[in-house]
């Protein structure tokens, strides 16, 4: 439903961390790609940056052919879900008031003080909680839940907010081995059946292989690969996980072994 | 045993020498303010007269005595909602994470630091002063008072709210408003629940106080009878004010211990 266009970005923090060093990619409307990369290869910062959690220090992030700038941030991210890996959800509400958060775009000031939903946005909130099957716990509180059906509350937030794109950050990292494929399977059918863009970063090379449409590596804050699953061999492999300055790395001569 | 490492050097202990000096200032204290404890030895006696006054406490007045109570326990409820009311308001402003800006977050720092270094006993004199003697003057001091407590209390608590789900109530395209009610309140609830009965609890006891400044309740009836030496009725006052307070506090605590 949406391209993303992610243009020239730079990140530099403001502890002069160098999280992204000019990345280029142009993710094709209703597709399914996964990031890949170590843990500070600038994976979430790259995520964030596509409904303005984080600004590009440089070149820019652009959402259907259009550009993401602090005055339109509001619209861009009700456009936008997100899955979290702690799912964030408001542990004290109930599982429906969590799913209605998705709704908040559309509620006015009074209506959001108050708490008062329209029947639209309950009934959008209903559909959304049947699709990941959740419709019996409506009114349960949200830490009553499991980690996976806490992160099938957050998929449900992110669909009642009618998406064009979806933002998963890590969403099985907290996971175990089954819960995470349930997961990986939703987020697959969601991307198939409604069209929705999806952009999904992983640590888990094997999911990322047999659910992506297309793998974007990074390293460093550098794109080092770019391409569909099947390109993904363990030279690329070696290249994504490669350590700065570790000229033989063992560690990673036993996990390409068994990837 | 002889060719054992030798013991550094012994750090040099401090302690005596603060100890000497806090006795010293205490002694000049005493000296300066010509404190006889002889005096006090003597001036038991008269003590024990006096209290003795209180020996017959009179409750024929009873029933008046229990509206003047109903009224002090009125005062420190208004009290206490008007500072909620306050502290609802103003607590998302002055928590780091919640704030609009830095000018937002340290004018509602500075209102609440204003609010809470005001003495309520004062307040109540001024309010009195201003609107007349009576319980309204009263729960405005207390509201004022107390406003700045439960404010930075609240701000506090909002402050250690999950950054995550701050993060995930912006990403939908919550704004300010939506963040805090669907973020920051419902995350701190039984928290702010907790402050809110403790603040209750206090502003009953201080209600009783400030009646004796003119701010009407039990300590108004308190403050006549003293003044017309009525020691039976003004010692039937205290006990049913001490009963009251005890009750209070009996029950905020278990309230609050409920909430945990």
């Amino acid at each position: 439903m949406a391209n993303i266009t992610i243009n020239q970005a730079e990140k530099r923090f403001g502890n002069g961390f160098h999280a992204l060093k000019g990345v280029n990619a142009e993710i094709a409307s209703g597709s399914f790609t996964v990031v890949l990369g170590p843990s500070g290869a600038g994976k979430s910062t790259l995520l964030r940056l596509v409904n303005g959690l984080e600004t590009p220090t440089q070149g820019h992030v652009a959402l259907a052919g259009e550009a993401v700038t602090p005055a339109n941030l509001r619209t861009v991210r009700g456009d936008v879900g997100m899955v979290f890996q702690h799912f964030n959800l408001v542990d004290r509400l109930s599982v429906m008031t969590n799913v209605l958060v998705g709704r908040l775009k559309t509620r006015s000031w009074l209506g959001s003080v108050l708490y008062l939903f329209k029947r639209e946005d309950m009934d959008i909130a209903h559909e959304a909680l049947d699709r990941v099957g959740l419709v019996e716990k409506s009114w349960e509180r949200a830490d009553r839940l499991s980690g996976g059906q806490q992160q099938r509350v957050g998929i449900a937030r992110a669909l009642a907010q009618r998406p064009r794109v979806i933002l998963a950050d890590e969403p099985v990292a907290s996971l175990d081995p089954v819960t995470s494929e349930e997961i990986m399977q939703l987020l697959r059918e969601i991307c198939r059946r409604d069209g929705i863009t999806l952009l999904v970063n992983l640590h888990q090379v094997d999911l990322a292989k047999r659910f992506a449409d297309r793998i974007i590596g990074l390293n460093a804050g550098n794109v080092v690969f770019d391409g569909a699953p099947e390109q993904l061999d363990r030279a690329t492999l070696a290249s994504i996980y490669h350590r700065e300055g570790v000229v033989h790395d063992e560690q990673l001569e036993s996990v390409l072994a068994y990837a | 045993m002889t060719n054992r490492t030798p013991l550094p050097r012994k750090p040099f202990n401090p302690t005596p020498v603060w100890l000497s000096a806090w006795i010293a200032v205490l002694w000049l204290i005493v000296v300066d303010l010509d404190i006889s404890f002889q005096a006090l030895a003597w001036g038991l006696a008269d003590i024990g007269e006096y209290f003795g006054r209180y020996g017959d406490p009179d409750f024929s007045d009873l029933s008046r005595y229990l509206k003047l109570l109903a009224q002090t326990i009125a005062t420190a409820i208004w009290g206490t909602f008007f500072a909620l009311v306050v502290a609802f308001a103003l607590a998302p402003f002055a928590a780091r994470n919640l704030t609009t800006g830095p000018r937002a977050y340290r004018i509602a720092r500075e209102i609440l630091s204003f609010m809470r270094a005001m003495p309520d006993l004062l307040l109540a004199l001024i309010f009195v002063a201003a609107m007349g003697l009576g319980p309204l003057p009263g729960s405005l001091a207390l509201g004022v008072h107390t406003a700045g407590f439960l404010g930075k209390f609240f701000a506090e608590s909002l402050e250690r709210v999950d950054p995550g789900v701050i993060e995930a109530v912006r990403a939908v395209g919550g704004d300010h408003t939506q963040v805090v009610m669907y973020a920051g309140w419902p995350s701190i609830l039984r928290e702010a629940l907790g402050y809110t009965l403790y603040i209750m609890d206090r502003n009953v006891r201080m209600a009783a106080v400030l009646g004796l400044v003119g701010a009407g309740g039990i300590g108004l009836a308190l403050h006549d009878t003293l003044r017309l030496f009525k020691y039976d009725e003004s010692a039937a006052l205290i006990a049913v004010i001490l009963a009251t307070l005890l009750a209070f506090d009996y029950l905020s605590t278990w309230l609050r211990g409920k909430l945990q």
